[in-house]
């Protein structure tokens, strides 16, 4: 729980739209630890889907650098093309959405399949194998093969972490995971984010626009306007070596 | 299987409708294009290998009646192969039990053993004739219903009644192929010809050439140089016809005929990918959220790319599983069906490999070529893009860099309605809404609106030169005006013939007509070809032509003549007032052109001279073996009474009646043969509509799919189902409506396309066009099912929408 994981240095992000331009983020620095479970808190368009979407490599930056360093590797992920950038993000970082973005068509299994058969880390023997060890882990198995549409939101929503769990990637992002979900199930999704650091040493990023979340978070940023505010629990130190 | 092949697999499955679509459409292509080609390939070649099979006679001459000795000497004439002698004559014929008498070309053989050229083929029975029995060619069934066994009746020429058994059924591909008039045959051998009151004598020849069969112009030297040499000895040759050995006498029109299908085939392959690319293009759209997740997840473009281009090519592979077969069997069936009419034989079902070659590359290419931009632009959408649900290229949807305003349709609408409404015109809400849908996607309207309009066109100008073609053989009739031809075997005095004639009840006029066979020289004195030269009193009023130069005969014209336009096949430049060698009775002499009239290419070159020279030219004054005869009522059915009437009549009075016939009899076989080429094209037609239609039912069906949330919408505030199927029904009027106006200007260019391209192939000349309401009419009537049935169903779909549904769809 020492190094920084993720690196963001003057990341600013602007919108050209009909109206003109909308500079959504300015000048964000901010560093992200390996192991830990960082919130991220705003209002309503703050700006923290923008924040996610520059990290996760789903959005390109306007101006500054994201450098994100995972399994030995250094990688500058604002000079990767698209693709290179949907490709690294199958391997290294899990990704969820408030809206679950499963495939429709395709059963639990497949779905939680689908990344290791486009990364093709994974035999599709060991895939399969994996997929219903993470269904486990989410305590799902008996549903295996059924289709999205026939289990409930906050299942849907395990699934989805189940997905973004299935490259076994350092690194997990969600955008209001919880959103949706009731409290009970949403306490549910926390156990499992919390067993994930605590016994599998990933690191989380959540966005959320609850603050009575931040308690259960390990750090919290706020956000607003763009503009990064607070750190709860402010690392100067490792920043300050950071900055050398 | 893995996941994302998987998904692929569902792709296909779960939604059978859209996928039925494109592979329908796809098949429909493939179809069109395996039966042509495939028919192509089989016709071209079993045309000519049936044709040559049976040793056809390169050179064919009409002589006057000769003994074996000449015909040894046609054997042993400089560069003939085989020569063959024969008899021809025509007969009336009748099967036992019928009175229905059918004219028959006889033809006697010397020995059927030792037959060498224009072969006959065993269909049923015997294949040779013994002394008083009668071989049938099978196409002579179709109009004398004979069997087997049967004796049939010929009627001679003094009228007196012969009996000749029936003992088989044979077939000549050779002789008269390339007629389509020429009336069928029947074979008996020379010992017969006594009993039929004829000479054992020879009046044809046909002759093969030892070397260079398929060399026109040697066959054309070797023949004329035999005619000459025939003529010089003494025995008159009337008439001489040159043909290649492996090529059939009709493989040119055939093959015309067969690329005007080719083009229609490509023009409805050339739909039906617009129609697919349209489908394409929305299943892409509505794919973009599973793309959008395939990339979060990981997916590569290529990956997302390899995905989709197995999609599409399993639609193509599935329409290759349907459309293959039926189109090998399409194909022969065509074949088959032009091999009846022309006479010819098949070599067997086979699958022809090129015809599978070229609907496998079809198959395979048109949906890649069609689906290639959008799965491309798809698989290369950014994730953000893709996950916010932001179709590409919805153009009313407010984009980037645009300004914000309505869309100029939609301006114009709302002007429109609110002039109207001023007036009190008040035009019903949803047709409003239904208007602006049919123009939210415009890329899409276009590419519906292209398929219906050139379905439309086409089969509009289908009638059109259907109507064109049937004119110009009526104009064609107005060369044959007379009600009944009677032709006897020896001359009659005009005065005679028209003192018994108008005793007939229902003959108005009488006229003499006579005919002088003649044969059009080169200058170095070469035959170009027969000209059939006909004499009818100058001021017949039962010929009309169609002068194209100069002017028609008159009666004190001497040595002129007016000549159809197949004479510039062999002399481009002719102009009237130019001078022809002729040869005529033997003799060469000059006569001048004095005008050019249209006729049917294919029947030869024919000419008009005045009865009033041709008398003397013959020496026979106000004689003629020829009669027309003008009645008072002038439709088939009196033509035919009056032809019967006259038959019986002047054979009571003692004439020697050859045959009567009624006036546009010929006619109907040509007009038969150009209505089976309408209905090619009236196929052809068909499918360019089914395409259309399907296109339109796509278009429905995807406008609805898209409008999902509006539906439930507009059901929430309180629309039944009535008028949520009225809406989408609506729509596709609309849409119906605007593709026949389109499809009535296209089909003008259209008409003349066709008509130019089927008349040049069928007789050799751009025929004047005639418009026809017919097409207009049903097609109209046709849209308006089309449009209707197209959109019933997504309309149904859009009603059978709960409010559940369509707030889950997001
Ligand atoms: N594609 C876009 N084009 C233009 N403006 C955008 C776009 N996406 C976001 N914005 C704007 O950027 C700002 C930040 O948006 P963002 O989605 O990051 O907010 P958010 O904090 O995630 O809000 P919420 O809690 O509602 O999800 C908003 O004002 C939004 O209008
Ligand atoms: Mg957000």
């Amino acid at each position: 729980m020492s190094s920084s994981i993720i690196e963001l240095r003057n990341v600013s992000k602007t919108y050209s739209t009909a109206a003109g331009d909308f500079t959504a983020l300015i000048n964000v620095n901010m560093n992200i630890l390996a192991g830990e479970f960082l919130g991220i808190v705003g209002k309503s368009g703050a700006g923290k889907s923008t924040l996610l979407n520059m990290i996760n490599g789903v959005d390109q930056l306007t101006s500054g650098e994201v450098i994100v360093r995972a399994d030995n590797e250094n990688i500058s992920i604002h000079t990767m093309s698209e693709d290179a950038r949907a490709s690294w993000r199958g391997k290294k970082m899990g990704v969820v959405y408030q809206s679950f973005q499963l495939l429709p068509m395709l059963t639990l299994i497949d779905n939680i399949t689908l990344p290791m058969d486009l990364s093709d880390n994974y035999k599709p023997r060991e895939s399969k194998e994996r997929a219903m060890q993470l269904l486990q882990l989410m305590e799902l198995e008996e549903h295996a093969y059924k289709l999205p549409a026939f289990i409930s939101g906050g299942q849907q929503q395990r699934v989805a972490i189940a997905r973004a769990l299935a490259n076994d990637p350092p690194i997990l992002v969600a955008d209001e995971p919880t959103g949706s979900l009731d409290s009970i199930t949403a306490d549910h999704i926390f156990e499992v984010f919390e067993h994930l650091i605590t016994d599998q040493g990933k690191t989380i990023v959540m966005v959320t626009h609850d603050v009575g979340l931040v308690s259960r978070f390990s750090r919290s940023l706020t956000i607003a306007d763009g503009e990064l505010l607070s750190e709860a629990v402010p690392d100067t130190k490792l920043n300050q070596g950071r900055k050398k | 299987m893995r996941p994302r092949w998987r998904k692929v697999l569902h792709d296909l499955i779960d939604n059978k409708a859209r996928t039925l679509l494109v592979v329908l459409s796809i098949a429909v292509g493939v179809f069109s294009i395996g039966v042509i080609s495939g028919a192509y390939q089989i016709i071209s070649n079993d045309m000519s290998v049936s044709y040559a099979a049976n040793h056809p006679a390169n050179v064919e001459l009409r002589m006057a009646n000769y003994n074996t000795d000449v015909l040894t000497s046609i054997h042993n004439a400089q560069g003939i192969g085989e020569a063959e002698g024969r008899r021809v004559n025509n007969f009336r014929v009748r099967a036992q039990g019928s009175d229905q008498w059918v004219a028959l070309d006889v033809v006697a053989l010397e020995s059927f053993s030792k037959n060498q050229v224009n072969l006959l083929a065993p269909v049923s029975g015997a294949v040779e004739a013994g002394k008083d029995e009668i071989l049938l060619e099978k196409d002579a069934l179709k109009k004398l219903n004979a069997t087997v066994g049967e004796n049939l009746t010929l009627e001679l020429s003094d009228g007196t009644l012969k009996e000749l058994k029936l003992v088989g059924i044979v077939q000549d591909v050779s002789t008269g192929a390339g007629d389509f008039l020429a009336p069928p045959f029947a074979y008996i051998v020379m010992k017969t010809l006594p009993t039929l009151r004829q000479p054992e004598l020879f009046n044809r020849a046909y002759v093969t050439v030892a070397e260079g069969q398929d060399d026109i112009a040697n066959i054309r030297e070797v023949g004329t140089a035999l005619k000459d040499r025939l003529d010089k000895n003494g025995t008159a040759v009337s008439r001489t016809r040159f043909s290649e050995t492996h090529k059939h006498p009709l493989a040119d029109t055939v093959n015309a005929i067969l690329g005007i299908l080719l083009a229609l085939g490509i023009l409805i392959v050339f739909l039906s990918s617009s129609l697919i690319a349209n489908t394409l293009s929305a299943l892409l759209s509505q794919h973009l959220r599973h793309i959008g997740v395939i990339k979060l997840v990981g997916g590569r473009n290529k990956q997302v790319f390899a995905m989709y281009l197995t999609l599409i090519m399993a639609f193509g592979v599935l329409a290759l599983l349907i459309a293959v077969p039926l189109g090998g069997q399409g194909a022969y069936g065509l074949a088959l069906f032009i091999a009846n009419k022309l006479r010819f034989n098949l070599l067997g079902y086979r699958i022809v490999p090129m015809a599978l070659m070229i609907q496998v590359a079809v198959g395979l290419l048109v949906p890649l070529v069609a689906g290639l931009a959008p799965v491309i632009s798809g698989s290369r959408i950014t994730v953000l893009r893709a996950l916010s649900g932001d179709l590409a290229g919805d153009e009313n949807k407010p984009q980037a860099g645009k300004p914000d305003r309505l869309p100029w349709f939609d301006y114009m609408l709302v002007r429109v309605t609110r002039i109207l409404a001023m007036r009190g015109i008040h035009i019903p809400r949803p047709f409003i809404i239904s208007l602006r849908n049919t123009f939210r996607r415009r890329g899409r309207l276009m590419l519906t609106l292209f398929t219906l309009t050139m379905g439309g066109a086409i089969f509009i100008a289908v009638f059109n030169v259907r109507v064109t073609l049937h004119d110009y053989i009526g104009a064609i009739g107005s060369y044959f005006r007379a009600d009944v031809t009677v032709d006897f075997d020896k001359t009659y005095r005009l005065s005679e013939v028209q003192k018994f004639g108008l005793q007939v009840d229902g003959v108005e006029r009488v006229e003499a007509w006579q005919f002088i066979g003649t044969e059009l020289l080169y200058p170095d004195g070469a035959v170009a070809d027969n000209l059939n030269m006909l004499a009818p009193p100058a001021n017949s009023k039962l010929v009309n032509p169609i002068i194209v130069a100069g002017r028609w005969i008159r009666a004190d014209d001497v040595r002129k003549f007016a000549v159809s336009e197949a004479i510039l096949n062999f002399f481009p430049d002719l102009k009237p007032g130019d001078s022809m060698y002729l040869k005529i009775k033997g003799r060469t002499e000059v006569w001048e052109v004095i005008g050019i009239f249209k006729f049917v290419g294919r029947e030869g070159i024919l000419a008009y001279t005045p009865f009033e020279y041709s008398s003397q030219v013959l020496n026979l004054t106000n004689r003629s073996s020829s009669y027309r005869f003008v009645t008072t009522q002038h439709d088939r059915a009196t033509q035919d009474l009056m032809a019967e009437r006259l038959d019986h009549f002047f054979r009571g009075a003692g004439f020697k009646v050859r045959q009567a016939e009624s006036g546009l009899a010929s006619l109907d076989t040509a007009s038969e043969s150009l209505d089976t080429l309408v209905v090619f094209l009236l196929i052809m037609a068909i499918l360019t509509a089914i395409v259309g239609a399907m296109g339109l039912t796509g278009t429905m069906g995807m406008n609805v799919l898209e409008r999902t949330r509006e539906i439930g919408i507009m059901r929430a505030i309180g629309a039944d189902d009535r008028a949520v199927m009225r809406t989408v029904i609506a729509e596709g009027f609309v849409i119906g409506a605007m593709s026949f106006g389109l499809a009535i200007i296209l089909s003008i260019p259209f008409t003349y396309l066709l008509s130019t391209i089927v008349s040049l192939a069928v007789f050799e000349t751009p025929i004047d066009v005639v418009f026809t309401y017919m097409g207009y009419a049903i097609w109209f009537g046709l849209i308006l099912v089309l449009s209707v049935v197209a959109s019933i169903l997504p309309a149904r779909n859009a009603a059978r929408l709960t409010i559940r549904e369509v707030l889950a769809y997001e």
